[in-house]
């Protein structure tokens, strides 16, 4: 493994986005952003220096890389440092464009006032429809010092579809149909035929929801779609698997090699495939240069990696793994996950209903947060009760909560089938696009209500 | 320690000028272009050390086209011949394709010029300040590990220009710190916490944005109690709480909900929406805050929240346009919420049993303001009396209740510079 005390790497980073948004058929976002920069990260008597600039200047990258070298050494003014060995290899190599050419702003158009149209047909006492749709392309050209050079891309695309009603009290509720994958927009299919069955899957749940009652608040047996199945693999035990978390104290520090989970969850980071298929963050080389390993963070149940980079990687005397990433053109790589999921069992969702004597299930969620305590949270906005194994009456927007350690302990069922998810961002002072994946589970936590 | 970046020599106004130009001759009837360009000098610490010095330096063209009623926008960072003609293309095309709405519009006769706050870095101060935060915790909190704070300070220089005469030039400078880590003792962990804001300079530390306070409370949570019951009582929400509460009421006066129709308020103007103790008011001329809205517009002073009562909404012109409702633009940052008079250890005291919340972790409220959500960085009240730092305790409510209930405001605020917000009281929250 090659070892360096000063580290250099220079990142031409452009990143691309398609934001449209149409409000009842108002077009009210049209936008398109091609932002290209330089940047250039050095390591240098134990101290990072960083610098960035827009990548049109004809010296620029001479410029960047000169005045990172200077920041680190700069750093010095806040006295001596241990120099740390960076490990890792340096990837070489291009990874290729791939998917449909893009869709113009026409199609776009036409495919969201479709969209809109037809809920408005189908659905006449919906009051109001939201339909959003996002394209981003990453394309990074990277360097480092020990010889990597490297050709990267992450491109996802999502479409939102909103569908808002109104309760028994004529108070507003609303509900939201996601797709997300690899590639631009014209590499899902969101036509309105693609979609009309889950629209209906989701104009049935509004209807079910306009007469929904509060979660009784406290400790229940809860079925976690596989939506939240991933959430619960990203928030809960992703974000304490992060080295740089481990170092500053995150309790997972000292449970590794120790059960944290019950023996049907393994957990894993996934570097670009799973199964055969590539991933829908698919992650070759990272922003340091380093080639991308899969980790596994829980296996079987048991504490085992961690994810990496080379800083955090020397400090525990590890290897690298691949987890180094910047979001933007002006931003240094961090430790950020890429494809993180709970491995599937051999249940199917109904028995794992069917287990149920008393409790929920929960289909559908919107933000989470995590906590170095492994406390975690996620905002619910579908939920039914769960009673004698049969479902009941629909439940107001609520919130999952409970301690990771004890909610992944408690799970007694795993199911067979597994959905990956790419919309929205993880959050770590950067924004980062990342993917999670899982099957549906049975496990004890924590409902906010009455 | 030598300042490390240097200033880019950069004419955005003409920039901004040459770009409208080339829309207008595109055949755009309405315009809206901005060219700014940002400096940032950025000092930061990973757990308890100082690590990186960053020097970013950033180029934006944002530009929206009009014509026959059909809008799009573009922004990109390449403002030569061909960067620019490109862009002006893919605003042309998005255009030709977008819905005709006549609610589409750009300001007209909106005049500013603004130069406020430190236009230059001071790398030595940025230095000192830190040292100052780490002094601070090795002396009073050493079992916090600050997993990043940094020091910074920004420089933004924008121009925008509207087809409509509108001129607005500004040129503002200002400094940042934030604090982000947790507690770590005997083997057990606090949660996370953060603080930070923005100020012309970075004395005070660590008192500046409640910095030492947030601190040494962490040190004090990473033993906890789980509540143990069930009750319906009170929180005292911290200011960072409350930015929550009011997050909630402002999102529900803009365009979106006004639009669609959703909004709780939207007939609710001249009434009584809050309770008579809240005042809520803009302060655009804090720290890295401008009196402008997106769609380039001068927001006057506003009082939003008038003992209460909900003094206008606040949609953009195009919102405006769209409902028919009166145009109000407010800016994005610069708000702040009237001390009340009561001291905060009055405030606690008169709690029977509740809870003194610093942060809650929960998902977006419901469209109707139904909320629960975690009470993080939290200690248990009982008696008037702050007791056990608590663990995995939800409460639930609703937004626009709460804000209705509040029963006392402290005298003490946080001031982050993008707002200074006081203590709250609020009665009649679940506890699970």
């Amino acid at each position: 493994m090659p070892l360096a005390e000063t580290y250099l790497e220079t990142r031409h980073h452009e990143l691309r986005k398609t934001r449209m948004s149409m409000l009842d058929g108002n077009l009210t976002g049209n936008l398109r952003s091609v932002q290209a920069g330089v940047s250039a990260r050095a390591y240098r008597d134990g101290y990072w220096g960083f610098a960035s600039a827009p990548a049109d200047g004809a010296d620029v990258q001479a410029r960047v890389r000169q005045l990172a070298a200077d920041n680190a050494r700069t750093m010095v003014g806040f006295g001596t440092r241990t120099t740390l060995n960076l490990p890792g290899a340096h990837y070489r190599g291009d990874q290729p464009a791939q998917g449909r050419p893009a869709l113009s702003a026409a199609d776009c158009g036409e495919r969201m006032a479709a969209l809109h149209a037809h809920c408005m047909a189908r659905y006449p006492g919906l009051r109001s429809t939201r339909v959003m749709i996002t394209d981003e392309h990453h394309i990074k050209q990277l360097q480092t010092e020990g010889g990597g050079q490297a050709l990267a891309r992450i491109q996802r695309a999502a479409v939102y579809v909103v569908l808002v009603g109104q309760d028994d009290q004529g108070a507003p509720i609303e509900l939201a149909e996601i797709i997300s994958g690899l590639g631009s927009l014209a590499d899902l299919d969101w036509s309105v035929p693609a979609l009309a069955p889950a629209l209906d899957r989701l104009h049935d749940h509004l209807q079910a929801k306009r007469h929904a009652v509060a979660a009784r608040g406290g400790e229940h047996t809860v079925v976690l779609a596989p939506d939240l199945a991933g959430m619960l693999a990203h928030e809960a035990m992703g974000h304490p698997c992060e080295a740089d978390a481990v170092l500053s104290g995150a309790v997972t520090a000292d449970l590794q090699g120790r059960r944290v989970a019950s023996d049907l969850i393994t957990m894993v980071d996934l570097a670009h495939h799973w199964n055969g298929h590539e991933l829908m963050c698919p992650v070759y080389v990272d922003d340091e240069g380093t080639p991308a390993e899969d980790v596994t963070m829980i296996e079987r149940g048991m504490l085992r990696q961690f994810m990496h980079s080379r800083e955090t990687a020397a400090r525990l005397n590890l290897a690298p793994s691949g987890n180094a990433r910047a979001y933007g053109p002006d931003d240094e790589p961090l430790v950020r996950m890429r494809n993180t999921a709970i491995l599937p069992g051999s249940s199917t969702l109904d028995e794992l209903i069917a287990g149920v004597d008393d409790g929920y299930l929960l289909l559908d969620t919107s933000n989470g947060q995590a906590d170095a305590t492994t406390e975690f949270m996620f905002g619910v906005n579908l939920a039914y009760e769960i009673r004698a194994g049969k479902l009941g009456r629909a439940v107001r927007d609520t919130t999952l909560s409970g301690s990771a350690l004890k909610v992944l302990q408690s799970v007694d069922g795993v199911g067979s089938d597994m959905k990956w998810s790419c919309n929205g961002y993880c959050g770590k002072k950067q924004p980062m696009v990342v993917s999670v994946g899982g099957p549906s589970l049975r496990a004890r936590a924590h409902l906010g209500g009455e | 320690m030598s300042a490390a970046i240097r200033g880019a020599a950069f004419a955005i106004d003409s920039a901004a000028e040459q770009v409208l130009q080339a829309l207008r001759r595109r055949g755009f009837e309405q315009v809206q272009v901005t060219v700014s360009d940002t400096l940032r000098c950025e000092l930061n610490l990973a757990h308890n050390e100082p690590s990186l010095l960053r020097s970013n330096e950033a180029r934006k063209l944002s530009a929206t086209g009009i014509v026959a009623g059909r809008r799009a926008s573009s922004e990109g960072s390449d403002l030569g011949p061909a960067g620019v003609a490109a862009l002006v293309d893919q605003i042309w095309s998005s255009a030709q394709s977008a819905p005709v709405d006549e609610a589409n519009a750009v300001s007209t006769g909106q005049l500013l010029r603004l130069r406020r706050g430190p236009q230059q870095a001071d790398p030595p101060a940025l230095a000192a300040a830190l040292r100052q935060l780490l002094d601070w915790r090795a002396a009073h909190t050493p079992t916090m590990m600050i997993e990043e704070a940094l020091a910074a300070h920004v420089r933004s220089r924008s121009h925008t220009l509207t087809s409509g005469g509108s001129v607005i030039d500004c040129e503002l400078g200002w400094c940042e710190m934030s604090v982000f880590g947790l507690a770590r003792d005997a083997g057990q962990t606090s949660s996370f916490n953060f603080a930070g804001g923005s100020a012309e300079t970075l004395t005070e530390v660590p008192t500046l944005f409640g910095i030492d306070r947030m601190m040494r409370e962490l040190t004090q949570q990473v033993h906890t109690q789980p509540l143990g019951e069930r009750f319906v009582g009170d929180v005292v929400l911290a200011p960072g709480a409350v930015t929550d509460l009011l997050g909630w009421l402002m999102g529900q006066l803009r365009d979106s909900p006004l639009i669609d129709g959703s909004s709780l308020f939207r007939n609710r103007v001249g009434d009584r929406v809050a309770s008579p103790l809240l005042t809520l008011r803009s302060r655009y001329d804090a720290p890295g805050c401008a009196p402008l809205s997106a769609d380039a517009f001068v927001t006057p002073a506003v009082t939003l929240l008038d003992a209460g009562h909900l003094t206008q909404l606040t949609p953009s012109l195009y919102g405006s346009r769209k409902t028919g409702l009166a145009h109000r633009p407010v800016a994005a940052d610069g708000w702040e919420l009237v001390a009340g008079s009561t001291p905060l250890a009055e405030v606690i005291a008169a709690v029977p049993r509740g809870a003194l919340v610093d942060r809650l972790s929960m998902g977006n409220p419901a469209p109707n303001g139904d909320f629960s959500g975690v009470i993080k960085n939290s200690f248990r009240i009982d008696d008037g009396q702050r007791g056990a730092a608590l663990a995995e305790t939800m409460i639930s409510g609703n937004v626009a209740q709460m804000l209705d209930q509040v029963v006392a405001v402290s005298r003490e605020r946080i001031d982050t510079g993008s707002g200074a917000l006081p203590w709250l009281r609020i009665a009649g929250l679940h506890f699970s």
